[in-house]
């Protein structure tokens, strides 16, 4: 199954959901059924980029009430609606950022250390993997963010480039700048350790 | 200074799913300003009509 066919099946047919927001933007109260959607994905989505748990479930509520809020102005021109709620929460986080109060953060797997590592063609080791792990933070945060989706997330260039307002060849160009600048970082750093 | 934090245990779909609070969000949505105040709308309607009266005077 392709990554796009994926992402539908994972949020449904935008046609479905037009229909929803146009009646929730004359009655708030039936944004319920978009608000159940996608609750969990806006919550994970920001949990893996902050610390706290809780911070994590003030953010999600405020990226609701700013989508409801700002949900009169929003128009269909091809982009999911998702998409668009991950625009605010990602707005939303860096607006806590700057408040401080919450903290940035970068939840990975072990295993996904590994499928960087993979793509880097070097060998995993325990070392290797701290070398990784250390530089990672080093990047921008364009350029973490763009590592992130890709490889902790597993998301498709098409939805990066719609969350981060890029076209999917943008989003795709950009992620390989990324990796190499990723891989600077490390051979500069592994060389030093050496 | 950002953190890394390597194999975190995410909350269940369930502990989220218990979270969820849509009137929460309904409460916490901006309140519309509205005016009901009778002084509002009599103001308006006496400059208007001290207006009218003017215009007519001048014109």
């Amino acid at each position: 199954m392709s990554a796009s066919l994926l992402y539908f099946d994972r949020f449904g047919k935008p046609e479905d959901e037009l229909a929803i927001i146009e009646r929730a933007k004359l009655n708030p109260e039936y944004f319920a059924p978009l608000y159940r959607k996608y609750h969990e994905a806006i919550f994970r989505y920001v949990f893996k980029r902050v610390d706290e748990e809780e911070s994590a479930y003030d953010i999600t509520s405020c990226v609701f009430i700013k989508a409801l809020t700002n949900l009169p102005k929003y128009e269909y021109r091809g982009i999911p609606f998702s998409s668009w709620l991950f625009r605010i929460a990602k707005s939303e986080l860096y607006q806590s950022f700057r408040d401080k109060k919450a903290r940035r953060t970068i939840s990975i797997d072990s295993m996904q250390i590994g499928k960087v590592m993979e793509e880097f063609q070097i060998d995993e080791s325990e070392h290797k993997r701290e070398v990784l792990l250390k530089v990672l933070p080093l990047l921008k945060e364009s350029q973490l963010q763009l590592i992130e989706m890709r490889f902790f997330e597993k998301r498709s260039f098409r939805e990066m480039g719609e969350i981060l307002d890029l076209t999917e060849n943008n989003a795709k160009v950009k992620t390989f700048r990324a990796l190499i600048k990723l891989k600077e970082l490390y051979s500069k750093t592994n060389n030093i350790k050496n | 200074m950002i953190k890394l934090l390597i194999d975190r245990q995410l909350p269940s779909s369930d502990a989220i799913a218990a979270r969820r609070n849509f009137s929460e969000i309904l409460h916490g949505l901006p309140k519309k300003k509205t005016i009901n105040s009778p002084w509002f709308y009599g103001a308006i309607g006496f400059s208007s009509v001290i207006f009218l009266i003017l215009l007519n005077f001048f014109v």
